[in-house]
């Protein structure tokens, strides 16, 4: 629960604290005690960056300040709803809040990859397929629905230009968009007004002529229209009758819990592909909606469920146990942050920079510290840059970059305050293994683990070598690459 | 013997990007009570291996193996003869026309599916996609069929154009992660390949094997298709880090670099040649792309002169290094394409009759098997599947493809038993 | 001779029928003959005075370069004229033709002569021209010398009176897609697949220098091939202005999704303008020219075609007409009135930029014999 709602494992004595503590609801007090964290408002503030901008290289807005647009809008708890009106209602003009357009702008405002990710990541669709033709393999994604979508944006263009680093959006008053399939034999050129998939066409307000503008385009004059098609776009998406906007949300916060969506793949929600649990998908969405959309108390109730605090241990005589019905935990992956920021809090590194920055410490300089630290993590294990994360794949390079790196080993390399370090100056070799176990596997170990462990540390010499090498197996290992 | 079963016992459900319909994306009852049946290991003497090139998008066959000029489908190319007298071949690849006395030709074949994923899937594992169970693909089956034990390099490795490869990763299917592939993208060999002094082979050997018991334990109470891939990875790691020289193409003389061209293609083959060579048993290289709806001709042109020299310069190496009659080529794509030119000179998706062509182990060089009709629209002789081209692989290198796998205990034969291997271009 | 033309005028006059897709189509100097070359290897020959089709066979593989010698100075048959006899139903009279050469080359690399105005038109010579397509053929203003390009990057000149090889033009780094003379007589422009154009001096076949329309070109990565070329070009009529034409704003190559482009720049001082139509359209630029007035005409499509108009001045698409058939090739009348189309459906759409016409007034006066 600490890495979905902080994104690291436990600190050492934050285990040995819950682990001894007896009180019945120290479950649900440790829940609150981590959402109304600095922590989470990162966890966050990570989560929904990689969602919503695929790791793209930062090009018109700077990553400080989007970062701490989503960080600030988590740790206040803003509405789900109203965060995505930021993002979708804005056109980059206001330095203040420039940082929330980082949507639209570092996708240069390309249209078809624009349309494609509105879809996506508010409606749960994704439509890429449908820009030729009616989806090939998904009868309810239809060429309308693509065009519908990117007729909100087809008259805005960035201004001054795509390459402008400080561009902003400027709109056009006419425009429309066209579109023919490539199986329609007839040809036929079609158009649509900007429209949200399952609802009415929003149509123009039409301008007396000669009144189409604001500000009229000129030789470097960015035109303001008097009617603006992406300003109804915001408004449009997360109307409160449109419930695929709901629905998507709740089910993209459910599989950040729970490994998994209800509706799964999180991008293909449709008639074909029903949701595991349609009447819960239902309520949540619904729920979320009711309670104004409020994350908090969303995550607050998946956290709070026997599904979540379910053991991802199998029974001993399990039957048919398909992940879709949640008999067990879904044993999720560490996303490249969890994994980056696990290792360090793991190896004590972030407890070193916590120490060292003493009374300066925060939130936000402890993440200056670690942040160049991280960087190696994302590299290796990120997706390519404009990619959804899809799925988990263990490549070479990772591999690698755990056995032979210098990234990983330079972290369990003995100095003042890391874990191989504290481990060396305890007793018993008994001592050293829960310490192991409580840092890396947040348990206690079993009798027998604890034995096997303290067999390799029995003799003196060389006992830091032997602690490094244990520990670099444990992080090595699957019970720590994956969260259960 | 206790089996040792995924948490979800029916299987992966793992997100094939290929596979939009999440329901459909349904996995196969746990793998680790998997025998290979001694039967399926009857081998020719020698060690086999395959090499599949796929041309990703679907390559035109009117363009390539089965040009029809001069027709209302054929296009502007023409025909030229090859070196076996009565076999034209398109004049956007005269220098494998020089080597058809060692290609084989496939014409007929009729895969009756027009999607890229599900079409590739067909021709990779020779089957169509079943709920309830995950057909390994041919690098995995021929990497588990061909092996000999103590092997020292993966036995399956894919060479792909760049990084983020469209196909799932999970490629062996029921036969589990050890015979899934390891992938060199852009045929770069990894960093970090090497291990570093200050690691001991020593330090290096204790800290793997403390790593194993973990998983193992860990493997008792929670186990999914990811952490098997997980842990798997690190053996397939080992492998390549033993044998790091044979990754790296820049090691090969630089007269061969040039023979098979400086660009990407180019440099994909000479890996791959080197590592046939080294032993590795499988190779896929695939070349992209060719899914040519729009300027179907000027874009061939382009794609194919990629092809054409490095594919043709390693087949003369193979030949030349006498591994020829042991090795397996096949070049093959998801489908083919339209006869039917649309208005923006492209050729659209077309499965119903196209072309593959192999060269190689067990196969009677210089022939050509199936016929379409005088525009190219329909088979008129000799019409195969995937289903008969599997078989016709596993029969060429050697193997009795109609016995069985055994996941979990259930018996799955190798190749589609609806389906037999194309005997008359068999040796 | 010259009828008033408004474009925002521009009709359908005709359509002539052929069975297969038409890759080019280019009038005779006179204007009286109109070619269309199609995807059946063979071009064919509209007489729109006595509504003959005749069919010039001899390529073995598709031809889109056509051009004629003499290229100027030939009598022009006024499309007007012609309404009234043939297409209105009937000849008048029929005139003697202005004898012409025709020469097309085709994607075999091969360059044929042929008597434009024969009964039945044999190939009377043909070259080896190209390793690979012709791309483009054009002919010289004093009709002496035929330029072909194509798909070997290079662009050669030859001789029209007997087909000898004059001078080979060697330079480009990507297939040569067009060729055109400069009216003034001196120079030659070529242009390529990555959107490269070369002013050649004739006298020294040596590059004066080079114009930039590489927005008409994308290496797209994800399918790892090049997309664009200049597809059209053209001069005006004093050469003071070069167009051209292709596809730019690529997204997906494969799927041909990116819009027509036209750059006009200015001779003298190499000056570039874009010239973009008005309304989203998806497909390419396939051919350009420049109006007696002026006006910039291109003509493309993708799926349907389009025929738009340009301000040169300012820029505006001043007008834009909706095509049934993607337009592969566009021809002008030497008569200034009228564009033909080669469309994908088969049909050679013949557009007028006059109004309709009033009801019949006084009958042609008889035209003197050549």
């Amino acid at each position: 629960m600490s890495l979905d709602l902080t994104g690291r494992v436990p600190a050492t004595t934050e285990t040995r604290a819950f682990l001894a503590d007896k009180s019945p609801d120290k479950r649900s007090k440790l829940i609150d005690k981590l959402l109304a964290g600095a922590e989470y408002a990162r966890r966050m503030q990570e989560y929904f960056d990689v969602a919503l901008m695929d790791r793209r290289a930062d090009a018109k807005v700077a990553r400080a300040a989007w970062e701490e647009f989503l960080r600030n809008s988590f740790a206040a708890n803003k509405p789900y709803d109203q965060l995505v009106r930021e993002i979708l209602a804005n056109d980059g003009a206001d330095p203040k809040t420039r940082a929330a357009a980082k949507f639209f702008l570092d996708r240069d405002l390309e249209p078809t990859i624009v349309t494609r990710d509105i879809s996506r990541l508010f409606l749960g669709r994704n439509v890429q397929c449908a820009q030729c033709h009616d989806h090939p393999l998904v009868n309810d994604y239809l060429q309308e629905h693509f065009y519908g979508i990117q007729a909100f944006l087809n008259r805005s263009f960035l201004f001054p230009n795509a390459q402008d680093a400080k561009a902003v959006i400027a709109e056009k008053a006419e425009g429309e968009v066209s579109f023919i399939s490539v199986f329609d034999p007839k040809k036929v050129q079609k158009t649509t007004a900007p429209t949200v998939p399952g609802w009415k066409p929003i149509a123009d307000v039409k301008a007396d002529k000669g009144k189409e503008y604001k500000i009229a385009p000129a030789k470097d004059v960015k035109p303001i229209p008097a009617y603006s098609r992406l300003a109804q776009l915001a408004a449009a998406i997360t109307a409160k009758e449109n419930v695929a906007f709901g629905r998507t949300a709740a089910n993209r916060l459910w599989a950040m819990m729970l490994g998994r969506g209800l509706v799964h793949p999180l991008d293909f929600d449709h008639s074909g592909n029903k949701p595991s649990h349609p009447e819960l998908m239902a309520l949540l969405a619904d729920e979320f909606a009711q309670h104004e959309f409020d994350v908090k108390w969303l995550l607050r109730e998946i956290a709070l469920s026997k599904t979540y605090q379910r053991s991802s241990e199998l029974p001993k005589q399990s039957g048919e146990m398909p992940d879709d019905r949640y008999l067990a935990a879904v044993l999720k992956p560490l996303s490249p942050e969890q994994l980056g920021y696990s290792m360090m809090q793991a190896t004590g590194l972030t407890d070193a920079f916590r120490k060292d920055l003493a009374a300066g410490l925060s939130e936000p300089t402890l993440q200056a510290k670690l942040a160049p630290h991280l960087g190696a993590f994302l590299r290796m294990y990120g997706n390519r840059p404009g990619e959804p994360e899809d799925g988990f794949a263990s490549t070479l390079d990772q591999t690698l970059f755990l056995k032979h790196g210098d990234h990983v080993r330079s972290l369990i390399t003995p100095r003042p305050g890391s874990l191989v370090e504290r481990a060396a100056k305890l007793k018993e070799p008994g001592e050293m293994a829960d310490e192991l176990y409580l840092t890396i596997y947040c348990r206690p170990p079993s009798d027998e683990e604890r034995r096997d462990i303290a067999e390799l540390l029995r003799p003196a010499a060389n006992r830091t070598k032997a602690l490094s090498d244990i520990a670099w197996a444990m992080l090595a290992s699957a019970e720590f690459r994956f969260n259960h | 013997m206790k089996p040792c079963d995924y948490a979800c016992h029916t299987g992966e459900h793992l997100v094939n990007r290929r596979l939009f319909l999440g329901g459909a994306a349904a996995g196969v009852a746990g793998f680790a009570g998997f025998t290979a049946p001694a039967a399926a290991r009857e081998l020719a003497a020698g060690q086999k291996r395959m090499l599949v090139i796929f041309l990703s998008g679907g390559v035109s066959q009117l363009e390539t193996w089965d040009p029809k000029p001069n027709t209302d489908t054929g296009g502007p190319f023409r025909a030229i003869p090859t070196s076996v007298p009565g076999i034209h071949i398109s004049e956007l690849l005269p220098q494998a026309a020089k080597r058809m006395h060692l290609l084989t030709l496939v014409r007929g074949v009729n895969t009756a599916e027009d999607e890229h994923g599900r079409g590739a899937n067909i021709m990779l594992t020779g089957r169509r996609a079943e709920a309830g169970i995950k057909y390994p693909e041919v690098g995995a089956v021929a990497s588990n069929l061909l092996e000999k034990t103590n092997r020292e390099l993966p036995g399956h490795v894919q060479i792909t154009p760049g990084g983020g490869s469209g196909f799932s990763k999970e490629d062996a299917g029921f036969l589990g992660p050890k015979y899934a592939s390891i992938t060199l993208a852009d045929g770069k060999p990894p960093a970090d390949l090497l291990r570093p002094a200050i690691l001991t082979s020593d330090a290096d050997r204790e800290r793997e094997a403390l790593r194993r018991k973990l998983n193992a334990k860990f493997a008792l109470s929670r186990r999914s298709a990811q952490t098997d891939a997980y842990t798997e990875s690190f053996e397939q790691a080992a492998k390549v880090v033993a044998k790091a020289d044979a990754f790296d193409a820049g090691r090969e003389d630089p007269k061969a670099a040039d023979r098979y061209g400086r660009h990407d293609f180019g440099r994909h083959m000479l890996l791959a040649r080197r590592l046939l060579e080294k032993g590795v048993t499988f190779v896929k290289v695939t070349h992209t792309n060719y899914d040519t709806h729009h300027e179907n001709f000027d874009f061939h042109i382009e794609q194919l002169s990629e092809f054409d020299r490095p594919f043709s310069m390693l087949l003369d190496d193979l030949a030349d290094r006498g591994m020829l009659q042991s090795t397996l080529v096949v070049v093959m794509s998801e489908f083919g394409r339209t006869p039917r030119i649309n208005d923006r000179y492209g050729r659209d998706h077309w499965s119903k009759a196209w072309s593959v062509a192999m060269a190689g182990c067990g196969l009677k060089a210089g022939a050509a098997i199936g016929k379409t009709n005088a525009n190219g629209t329909a088979v008129t002789e000799r019409e195969v599947h995937g289903g008969h081209l599997f078989h016709t692989y596993f029969k060429a290198l050697g193997c009795n493809p109609t016995k069985n796998f055994l996941p979990d205990g259930r018996p799955v034969p190798i190749a589609d038993p609806k389906a037999a291997a194309i005997s008359e271009i068999l040796a | 001779m010259n009828a008033p033309t408004d474009p925002t005028k521009t009709r359908l006059l005709t359509e002539l029928k052929h069975a297969r897709p038409l890759i080019g189509c280019r009038f005779d100097p006179s204007g009286r003959y109109l070619f269309a070359s199609a995807e059946d290897d063979a071009i064919q020959r509209f007489d729109l005075l006595t509504g003959a089709k005749t069919s010039l066979l001899g390529h073995k593989s598709w031809v889109r370069g056509l051009a004629f010698s003499p290229s100027k100075g030939t009598p022009v048959v006024p499309l007007a004229t012609v309404q009234m006899g043939a297409l209105g139903g009937g000849a008048t009279s029929v005139r003697k033709p202005t004898p012409f050469t025709l020469l097309s080359g085709d994607y075999h690399g091969n360059l044929l002569w042929w008597n434009g105005v024969e009964e039945a038109p044999k190939p009377t010579r043909t070259v080896a021209a190209h390793d690979g397509w012709i791309r483009a053929v054009a002919v010289s203003t004093d009709g002496a010398t035929a330029a072909t390009c194509g798909n070997d990057n290079l662009v050669k000149l030859w001789s029209i009176a007997d087909g000898r090889p004059i001078r080979t033009l060697d330079g480009h780094k990507s297939h040569v897609y067009n060729v055109a003379f400069h009216p003034g007589g001196q120079r030659l422009v070529s242009a390529d697949l990555k959107g490269t154009i070369k002013d050649w001096d004739l006298g020294t076949g040596s590059v004066v220098r080079e114009l930039d329309a590489k927005v008409l070109h994308k290496y797209d990565t994800g399918f790892a091939a090049d997309i664009g070329g200049i597809r059209g070009i053209g001069f005006d009529a004093a050469g003071t202005r070069l167009v051209c034409t292709g596809i730019t704003n690529v997204s997906n190559a494969f799927a041909g999704v990116g819009n027509p482009l036209v750059i006009l720049f200015d001779w003298k001082d190499g000056t570039a303008k874009q010239l973009k139509p008005k309304e989203a359209f998806q497909g390419t630029g396939w051919s350009v020219g420049v109006l007696p007035s002026g006006t910039v005409i291109a003509a493309g499509g993708g799926g349907q075609g389009r025929i738009w108009f340009w301000n040169p001045d300012d820029g505006t698409n001043s007008h834009t007409v909706t095509v049934p058939a993607n337009a592969r090739d566009m021809a002008l009348h030497p008569d200034g009135t009228a564009v033909a189309l080669a469309g994908a459906n088969g049909s050679c759409l013949l557009y007028t930029m006059t109004p309709a016409p009033a009801p019949p007034a006084s009958p042609v006066a008889p035209a003197k014999k050549a």
